[in-house]
């Protein structure tokens, strides 16, 4: 009896391995014109996602399959490794120099692409793109009236009013190593007059309240626009640049040869601001990703004129 | 009554999406059924003239069913990688027992008297099993698949932990936005509004296949031509 047990499951994992080479119509296409899109779970990494999948289909004639929910760029990197997708939609330079590539963090955001371009093509033979052109890092975030009262425009600006400033962070941020709070205090050599570890999604909140009188954010957050906050630049450099770009597989580019030029499109297109008004159509105003990638290339024409 | 309101405004903003991902969730579902019970039935046919075997099957699909969705998918996702064949495969999976235990009990159940006067009429076997075993089952196992297609619309939910999409996306999204309830509610309305209405439109197929009611049914129309 247990040969026919055996036999069974012999049999569910042969069709197991025939139905995941199979296409189911109405579903998925042929593998062959398909090029699988990958996303993690964040509504800016979805909107990319749509932006490139409406991209390739205006086009191309190529078919997409969006892949959504990815854990984290770890788990994306491996997607793209075992050919589950071909194309990662964001990927940020600062994660993957430390994640993928395990390699020190670069200040500068220049040399970081140029070293993950790098790398990318010739560890995994997979082609890095230039940025979208937004970034999207941890930074010291002030509300306008603030900003303008005591005209603030650097991180380094604060130096003169820092001790009776309140500084609300994310919960790890105090405690981590490299750039963490005791990193930033060696960079910038100054020190908040007191700090509140806090969830990163209260902090906006917090700032626009008055809790707050600094906050450490994520610069893409379409919080930061609908608080009417203002984000200092970080002038030493002291955060990792994590400047967001596509990924691709090289067998895939080569397997359909129009698809990099329109991925080059899509580059220096979306500043940090507009990125912070896309996400905030999202999280703030319901609206899907799908729905706001489409109206957001129909807006800029496909960006058709861009060579 | 704000919460209505905001799943309104969601819907009127985002129509066009819901409904792709409400059609997708429902192809997910029904090919896992579909494959199911190509493969299930004649199982559960053959079963139930191999009563020996009947045992092992059975508890061979039962744990099967016992194994935890999200659990299954990860196993699953091992080896067939990402994306929705994974999921429709998966939902193939939990669709075997019902279909299998309620073809078996329904061609075991059909009365002898009938099987043997089948016999009598000369039939052979296919012809007993096509014209009076699987009517008279008909409608056990249509009963079968109903309770197959409900379990796999709520299973195909959380298929969008491996990235095959459906309405388990607009539920996971809204349980990554500031307020969103209101989303997670606008992904979960229709999850269970496709089970209750599968549940009824399969009922309502399973009475009409049942026999006996077709037989009332026609019974009444006879006379009813007779009185005229």
């Amino acid at each position: 009896m247990l040969k026919g047990k055996r036999l069974l499951i012999a049999l569910l994992l042969a069709l197991a391995v025939l139905m995941s080479g199979c296409s189911l119509p109405g579903l998925s296409g042929a593998a062959d014109n398909t090029i699988k899109v990958g996303t993690m779970s964040t509504s800016e990494s979805q909107i990319m996602g749509n932006i490139v999948r409406l991209m390739i289909e205006h086009y191309s004639d190529a078919k997409v399959e969006m892949v959504n929910n990815l854990g984290s760029s770890i788990v994306q990197h491996q997607a793209m490794m075992n050919g589950d997708i071909d194309i990662s939609a964001t990927r940020y330079t600062g994660t993957d120099l430390a994640g993928a590539l395990a390699m020190d963090s670069v200040k500068d955001p220049e040399e970081a692409l140029k070293i993950v371009q790098r790398e990318f093509q010739k560890r995994f033979n997979q082609t890095w793109f230039d940025s979208y052109g937004f970034a999207n890092s941890y930074a010291f975030t002030v509300t306008r009236e603030l900003a303008e009262k005591e005209n603030l425009k650097m991180v380094s600006d604060l130096e003169p009013l820092v001790s009776n400033l309140k500084l609300g962070v994310d919960n790890s941020w105090l405690k981590r190593k490299g750039d963490g709070y005791q990193g930033f205090v060696q960079e910038y050599g100054f020190e908040f007059g007191k700090t509140f570890p806090m969830q990163i999604g209260l902090v906006y909140e917090a700032a626009a309240n008055g809790k707050m009188d600094v906050v450490l954010a994520y610069t893409t957050d379409g919080r930061i626009k609908a608080n009417d906050l203002q984000v200092l630049e970080d002038d030493k450099h002291f955060f990792p640049p994590y400047d967001t770009s596509a990924v691709a597989r090289n067998d895939v580019l080569e397997a359909h040869p129009e698809l990099e030029g329109i991925l080059q499109r899509l580059s220096g297109t979306i500043s940090t601001e507009k990125m912070q008004e896309l996400n905030y159509e999202a999280d703030g105003k319901m609206k899907e990703p799908a729905i706001i990638a489409e109206e957001f290339l129909e807006e800029n024409n496909y960006f058709e004129t861009k060579k | 009554m704000e919460t209505i309101h905001d799943i309104v405004y969601y819907y009127s903003q985002n129509g066009a999406y819901v409904w792709e991902q409400f059609y997708r969730h429902f192809l997910m579902s029904a090919y896992g059924v579909l494959f199911a019970a190509i493969v299930a039935i004649p199982l559960g046919i053959f079963i139930a003239r191999h009563n020996k075997l009947s045992v092992w099957v059975i508890s061979l699909a039962n744990i099967v069913q016992t194994i935890p969705a999200l659990a299954m998918l990860a196993v699953l996702m091992l080896v067939m990688g990402l994306g929705t064949n994974t999921v429709v495969f998966s939902l193939f999976l939990y669709s075997l027992l019902p279909i299998i235990k309620n073809t078996y009990t329904g061609i075991r159940n059909v009365d002898h008297a009938l099987l043997e006067s089948g016999k009598a009429m000369g039939m052979n076997k296919f012809q007993v099993l096509w014209m009076v075993e699987l009517p008279m089952a008909m409608s056990v196992i249509m009963a079968g698949l109903r309770m197959a297609l409900v379990i796999t619309i709520g299973i195909a939910t959380i298929g969008t932990f491996i990235g095959a999409g459906g309405l388990g996306d607009i539920i996971l999204r809204g349980t990554n936005v500031t307020d969103g309830t209101p989303i997670i509610l606008a992904g979960a309305i229709p999850t269970a509004l496709m089970a209750v209405i599968a549940d009824v439109v399969m009922g309502w197929l399973e009475r009409k296949l049942s026999p006996i009611k077709k037989r009332k049914g026609s019974l009444k129309k006879n006379l009813r031509e007779q009185a005229a």
